[in-house]
């Protein structure tokens, strides 16, 4: 049914222009290219997008209830109506994100009202939390490819540049329009900050 | 843009961003559904898109292209009530009635993915039907007194 759906808003003739003008280099850097300090300072920057309230929203822990962060005060809350995503994280138990939450790549326009992007908007698995974790934290979890979708470097470059083709969340951070701050930096600055992060070895800072 | 409502096939000629609230109440007439804040923030648009209760302030004409919907007016009728309809009318809930059509279409789709719903499930479903009258209490009630109807039909 929701493929469906989907397919029907790729119909869109917005859709196919939004696809086509992200080109994003992901030519992976040589290994040992970068120093461990610079690759820290990568780092910093990547946990910097990490927990913004645009991406960390959806990370949440064992709850399992999405978080808001208000435009005008930057408060963070849980997110209203009761929603609650359920073991399923994308609400099959109770209400589905997606009554609200539709999958086009439409544009975000309207202040309020729920976003959505080209992907079903759902929380990323719960071995993906960032809340309530230290970026030292986020750092060994996102190295470990036990506990980051079992993802080398290339993979977590891929994650990123597939999600983008299919303005999926990462972009949708980068961009949220209608109002939102949008996560720092830009899509192009994080990969390559991932590229350096790893060529430098995936070094996390003590703490 | 092609759409059937309620089993009646419509084409209407609209603007691809259109929401599909509009469509249904001002270019095809079916007025029970509601516009209460536009922005899915309060359930009153509720209806039936391929099976699955949408926030219709929140679909844009494009999306529902070739989509079956429900409206209130679809789900039953006044000699042959849905069972979520006439449990309504047994236990009253309607005050104002503003935003019972939403409230009546989440919680049809709720009693067909749950039949037997708990006080918990019911609460995180309905949730985002906000009744300003505050009648969450018969809510909660005539959704069970629907799925106990359902459930010996």
């Amino acid at each position: 049914m929701r493929r469906t759906l989907i397919a029907l808003a790729l119909t869109v003739p917005a859709t196919l222009a939004l696809a086509a003008e992200t080109q994003l280099d992901d030519t992976l850097l040589p290994e040992g290219s970068v120093s461990e300090q610079d690759g820290l300072a990568a780092w910093d920057r990547i946990h910097e997008v990490l927990s913004h309230p645009r991406c960390s929203n959806c990370h949440v822990g064992e709850d399992n209830i999405p978080l808001w962060t208000a435009t005008a005060s930057g408060q963070a809350r849980d997110h209203g109506m009761n929603i609650h995503g359920g073991d399923s994280r994308i609400g099959a138990e109770y209400l589905p994100c997606s009554s609200c939450h539709l999958t086009t790549d439409l544009p975000n326009s309207i202040p309020h009202a729920p976003p959505h992007a080209g992907l079903d908007w759902q929380l990323a698995p719960l071995e993906f939390q960032w809340t309530g974790k230290t970026s030292a934290e986020i750092c060994a979890q996102l190295a470990d490819p036990d506990r980051n979708g079992g993802r080398d470097l290339e993979g977590l470059v891929e994650h990123i540049t597939h999600d983008v083709s299919e303005n999926g969340f990462i972009a949708w951070g980068f961009a949220p329009g209608a109002g939102r701050e949008p996560a720092p930096y830009d899509v192009q600055s994080h990969l390559d900050d991932f590229k350096a992060w790893g060529a430098a070895g995936m070094p996390c800072a003590p703490g | 843009m092609k759409l059937t409502v309620n089993g009646q096939q419509h084409e209407v000629d609209v603007e691809d961003d259109m929401p599909l609230l509009w469509v249904l109440r001002d270019e095809l007439g079916y007025t029970g559904t509601k516009y209460g804040c536009g922005i899915a923030q309060c359930g009153a648009c509720t209806v039936h898109l391929d099976g699955e209760a949408v926030r219709s302030c929140q679909v844009p004409a494009a999306y529902a292209d070739g989509a079956e919907i429900v409206t209130i007016e679809g789900l039953g009728t006044p000699d042959a009530p849905h069972p979520v309809q006439q449990a309504w009318i047994e236990t009253q809930v309607a005050q104002c009635g503003y935003c019972q059509s939403g409230q009546i279409m989440q919680a049809a789709w709720l009693l067909e993915t749950n039949s037997a719903p708990t006080d918990e499930e019911i609460d995180r479903v309905m949730s985002g039907n906000l009744c300003r009258c505050g009648t969450y209490p018969r809510i909660r009630a005539a959704v069970k007194a629907a799925a106990q109807k359902m459930q010996e039909a």
